[in-house]
């Protein structure tokens, strides 16, 4: 390699962040940051290269779950393309039963999906303000204020996982079960994958609001906020991308 | 050896630093750690058994080839579903649990961040649950051997309807789903490992460690990280389904009309197909996950000993990148004769032999790299040099296959089975070996005998090849693969003697690879110190203050200021300049 | 050590060259129109490959022999050398695959003449059933799950309620006539098999659900191994069968005889 001086890189670049924060002595309280913050000028850098980290990790996890709902679309338009090979009548036939979905249940599903998005997203703004005080050395308020939001985005999202089991019952109670047609097995898929991924996001937001009880520092917190709320936002789009599929293509 | 001057003692840093070296008591305390160097060793030891396991299992399907008849200890007479077992699982650990998990997660976990000038994985704790989902998933997979019917008898590939149905053959009940269990566990490891890979990559580069500072083996493990996030969530999908098929009652890979031993199946409207696509949109790219990672080991060790700096870096780079890239769009070339349409064979067709562009001119920048260096013939040396040898011998077999009109004899013949031994097994080893050999003072504190390396590195070599070329004969010949007896069919039988040949072959060679391990454990006891800096290597690994590195806070905060292979700079003090060694 | 290493690579090369051009073991003597083609297209990709082969490692052991150059920084590549060795091989290789591609559109499925042999091929563990539409020229329905009957003489499951299906004829034996185009009707009962005729250098899987249509002339009267190439369970490696080409005389004279009943 040709010796290359980049100083001009090298001052821009913060610090290295670095180390978990697995074995820091943790420090209740609001404030401390990972990565061996000890409130010094520099360790702000480090607050800010975790929540760097934590977006990447994020972004990645998206990129996993793009993957496996692009493979998941693609099957089910491949199936409803190409039907049986009926070997007798030497052709390819369609044994596709059209779904009958229940429009009124998803519809409300989808606004709740659509309003959690949206405290969500309050609920992290709050949240940001809240960071800005702390980086200018300002104690804020108390966070009896903003926790109602991420609260009720718990609500709004256990909401949805309970309409989409309605919606399931229903289908079921017509008569529509995982089995009797490919056009039903890949509509359980689909939303099944959706709610487990759901589910997953609503761990995190359950870990987040219940900082609190955990000791978890604020900055944590927010973290988890921020990362879910990307991971939120973008599984609400997938809802709508399978509810389009599944209304669009019913064959 | 030159000593370097800014280190009091590498040895006492050493000893106080690295968790490995410490008392029993620390070292229990230190199982469920979360630092990358001590992940890293457990994913090599989980690699070692899953090695053994596998190479056994080799021996095993060889002898009862060739000798269907001979009495195994404990286990007496190998029946054909006591053979299919063992091709599945040898496939399975194999594919899985050595070639995609130590040269990726093993020696990436404890490397990438120290060559990167990072004191640990970016998520650390995401590592070390990886590292335990994936030790809970080999468990899973060994317990198989032990279920009523034993281990699954389909294959690694698991094609349906075979893999879907119980009543399909032993093997096909619980076996199978523990082993759909297992590689969905393995598939959640993996991704977990991989997002912290990248993201380390991204983040956690020490300053003024540019993209073309990184080493190769850098880059290797970041490209192969983004093949993971990108196919084994496919296959978790593909294993879902199928388990959904198994015990839900589903058709995604059933078609109507079954019918099984006499038994009539009641599913309908599946395809077999898909599951094909499905695995090789993953398989293909896995195939790529093994081999990137010791193409990456291979040039960085062929610099190291040629004391040479690596030719061509910026295409070495680019043939990764095209290979990653490329990688997800030759998978059809797995499936010429499945019935899928003949037409999309000329498109798989082209784009394999594309692919073939990138891995010959890495083959070239590694002959490069080693023409007119002062070249240091060690161990690692060795095994790198053999790699080079294999990947050609395994590599030139690949355009012929891409044909679709050859491939129609080829397929699922011998073959195939040297092709993907040759290039994706036996070189993936040789790179395992020598970054063991290489990599083991800076993991264990120790150097490894070199005789005993040197002799483990002939029997090897000539071992491969006497075991795998011969089988593109059988193949030639037209003899089908995952054939438990060579009795069934009367022009296969005729080539029992080749077949022979190999078996002795493969015991010679399987057997020769006790010395290996015997140095192993014994330079992990008995092998003398080693030097901070033993093979004089210019990445951050061996430099003295990334000894010193503990987790959490710690101050190693290396400045990078030169790229990863400056050997031989003229005016230099040594012949290598350390990355962080002051600009010049 | 070098010289050790250098002399162990050559000595590799020299076994694997003596190897295939002793070749105890090779292709079986082709007995189908496109056997011919695929040997040659085989004979060309053994000649260059191996010739890269060979080249490939010579150029490695005399990588390996190269004096150290005295001073001066080593070469750290050169874009001249990538974009040769880049553009050659991409000749090579394409080359290759664009002359494969001929041979892979001369395997194309043919336009239908009318003249083929019908021939149904059915995989079930563990045995190949052939099945000839017999006089009327059809093939009966079948339904597996219904009627299959393997001990009493049924084992495809046809529709005994259809006409056409009265003068089919199932063997376990592939007969065709020599000089004929074969149009296979490859099907699977149960589980992936693959119909491997190394002779005809003919190679499909069957699957189940699917029906595949596929060719081969045999050229050369003879009678032929059929193997299964597709693991398919336990009898898998046992999966045997025999494809008998005879004379056209013969072929009438057999369906005759098996179709009378």
């Amino acid at each position: 390699m040709p010796i290359i001086s980049d100083r001009v890189e090298i001052e821009r670049k913060p610090k290295l962040g670095g180390g978990g924060p697995g074995k820091i002595p943790h420090r209740r309280g609001f404030g401390g940051g990972d990565d061996g913050d000890r409130g010094r000028p520099e360790d702000f850098r480090s607050r800010n290269q975790r929540m760097r980290r934590y977006r990447i990790g994020m972004a990645l996890c998206l990129v996993s779950v793009t993957a496996v709902f692009v493979a998941l679309t693609f099957l089910y338009v491949f199936r409803l393309g190409k039907g049986r090979y009926d070997e007798d009548a030497h052709r390819w036939v369609t044994d596709w039963i059209t779904l009958k979905l229940p429009y009124l249940l998803l519809w409300t599903n989808s606004l709740v999906l659509l309003l959690s998005s949206a405290t969500l997203e309050l609920a992290r703004r709050t949240m940001e303000k809240k960071e800005e005080f702390a980086a200018m050395g300002i104690v804020p308020p108390r966070m009896r204020r903003d926790l109602p939001w991420l609260g009720i985005t718990l609500l709004l999202g256990f909401g949805f996982l309970a309409g989409q089991v309605v919606v399931w019952n229903t289908l079921r109670h017509q008569g529509v079960y995982l089995v009797s047609n490919p056009s039903r097995s890949y509509f359980y898929l689909l939303t099944g994958t959706h709610a487990v991924h759901l589910a997953g996001g609503l761990l995190a937001l359950l870990y987040a609001a219940g900082g609190r009880f955990l000791a978890l520092r604020f900055e944590s917190q927010r973290i988890a906020v921020e990362v879910t709320s990307w991971y939120w936002h973008y599984l609400a789009f997938l809802w709508f991308g399978i509810f389009a599929l599944v209304h669009f293509a019913r064959g | 050896m030159p000593m370097l001057n800014q280190t009091p003692d590498p040895k006492a840093i050493r000893n106080d630093s690295d968790p490995s070296l410490r008392s029993g008591f620390q070292k229990a305390r230190n199982l469920f750690s979360t630092d990358h160097k001590i992940i890293g060793r457990q994913y090599f030891f989980l690699s070692l058994a899953a090695v053994l396991v596998g190479a056994w299992l080799s021996l095993l399907m060889r002898i009862h080839l060739v000798w269907p008849k001979a009495i195994i200890l404990f286990l007496g007479e190998i029946k054909p579903e006591n053979y299919l077992a063992q091709l599945t699982m040898h496939g399975t650990l194999m594919v899985f649990f050595v070639l995609s998990t130590v040269p990726q997660a093993g020696f990436g976990t404890f490397f990438l961040p120290l060559q990167l000038g990072a004191r640990n994985m970016a998520f650390p704790r995401l590592a070390a649950v990886g590292f335990w989902t994936a030790l809970t998933s080999f468990l899973v997979l060994m317990a198989a051997f032990f279920v009523p019917g034993g281990a699954p008898g389909a294959g690694w590939t698991q094609y349906p309807p075979l893999s879907a149905l119980a009543s399909a053959g032993p093997g096909q009940g619980l076996g199978t789903d523990l082993w759909l269990v297992s590689i969905g566990l393995f598939c959640l490891s993996s991704l977990m490992s991989a997002a912290g890979f990248v993201a380390t990559t991204v983040s956690h580069r020490a300053p003024g460690m540019t993209w073309m500072r990184m080493p190769l083996t850098c880059w290797s493990w970041f490209v192969t990280s983004i093949l993971i996030l990108l196919a084994f969530g496919i296959l978790l999908a593909a294993v879902v389904l199928l388990m959904l098929d198994r015990h839900a009652g589903t058709s995604f890979f059933l078609p109507g009309g079954l019918l099984i031993s006499g038994r009539a199946i009641a599913h309908s409207g599946g395809s077999p197909l898909l599951w094909q696509h499905l695995f090789w949109f993953f398989g293909h790219p896995e195939v790529y996950i093994a081999v990137l990672p010791a193409m990456g080991v291979t040039s960085h060790l062929l610099s190291v000993f040629a004391r040479k700096p690596v030719f061509g870096y910026k295409a070495m780079v680019g043939a990764t990148l095209a290979i990653g890239a490329l990688g997800f769009m030759v998978w059809g070339h797995h499936m010429f004769v499945s019935g899928m349409n003949p037409y999309a064979g000329f498109a798989f067709s082209t784009l394999t032999t594309a692919i073939a562009v990138p891995s010959a001119i890495k083959t070239f920048n590694w002959v490069a790299t080693l023409y007119g260096g002062r070249i240091r013939y060690a161990t690692p040396l060795l095994f790198s040099a053999g790699f080079v040898s294999l990947f050609i011998t395994g590599g030139l077999t690949g355009p012929i296959l891409a044909q679709p009109a050859l491939d129609t004899y080829l397929h699922d013949t011998y073959f195939v089975v040297a092709h993907f031994h040759l290039i994706m097994a036996m070189a993936g080893l040789f790179a395992i070996f020598s970054a063991t050999h290489f990599w083991f003072p800076r993991m264990f504190g120790r150097m490894m005998n070199e005789r005993l390396g040197r002799l483990h590195f002939w029997i090897t070599l000539f071992g491969a090849y006497a075991i795998f070329v011969p089988m593109h004969l059988l193949g030639i010949a037209g003899h089908p693969r995952r054939y438990s007896d060579l009795s069934g069919v009367q022009y296969v039988a005729a080539m029992a003697p080749l077949q022979k040949f190999i078996t002795l072959a493969a015991i010679v060679t399987i057997a020769g690879q006790l010395i290996f391990l015997a140095n192993l454990f014994w330079s992990m006891r008995r092998g003398p110190a080693a030097e901070t800096n033993p093979w004089e290597c210019g990445t951050l690994e061996w430099t003295p203050a990334s000894y010193a590195t503990k987790e959490g806070p710690g101050e190693w905060r290396p400045q990078v200021n030169h790229g990863p292979y400056e050997y031989n700079v003229p005016g230099a003090e040594n012949d290598f300049i350390m990355q962080d060694a002051p600009a010049s | 050590m070098s010289v050790a290493l250098r002399l162990a690579l050559l000595l590799v090369v020299l076994g694997c060259v003596y190897l295939f051009l002793a070749h105890p073991y090779w292709f079986p003597a082709g007995a189908s129109s496109l056997s011919g083609l695929i040997d040659h297209q085989f004979r060309i990709a053994l000649w260059v490959f191996g010739a890269l082969f060979v080249v490939g490692h010579l150029i490695l052991v005399w990588a390996l022999s190269k004096k150290p150059h005295a001073g001066g920084m080593a070469s750290q590549g050169s874009w001249q050398l990538e974009v040769t060795w880049t553009v050659a091989v991409t000749i090579i290789f394409f080359w290759f695959n664009i002359s494969g591609d001929h041979l892979w559109s001369s395997m194309m499925p043919p336009a239908k003449h009318g003249t083929e042999i019908d021939v149904e091929v059915t995989g079930a563990q563990f045995q190949w059933y052939f099945r000839y539409p017999g006089a009327d020229g059809a093939f009966g329905k079948t339904d597996a799950q219904k009627f299959a009957r393997p001990d009493e003489g049924n084992p495809l499951g046809i529709d005994p309620s259809d006409p056409a299906g009265r003068d089919d004829i199932v063997s376990t034996a592939m007969i065709v006539p020599v000089g004929h185009a074969v149009q296979l009707h490859l099907r699977a009962q149960d589980v992936v098999h693959s119909l491997f005729i190394p002779a005809m250098r003919f190679k499909q899987d069957t699957v189940p659900g699917m029906e595949i249509i596929s060719h081969f002339t045999p050229t050369k009267i003879g009678a032929y191994e059929i193997a299964c190439a597709e693991l398919c369970g336990l009898g898998h490696y046992r999966m045997r069968a025999v494809v008998r080409v005879v004379s056209e005389a013969e072929f009438a004279a057999w369906l005759k005889q098996h179709g009378s009943f």
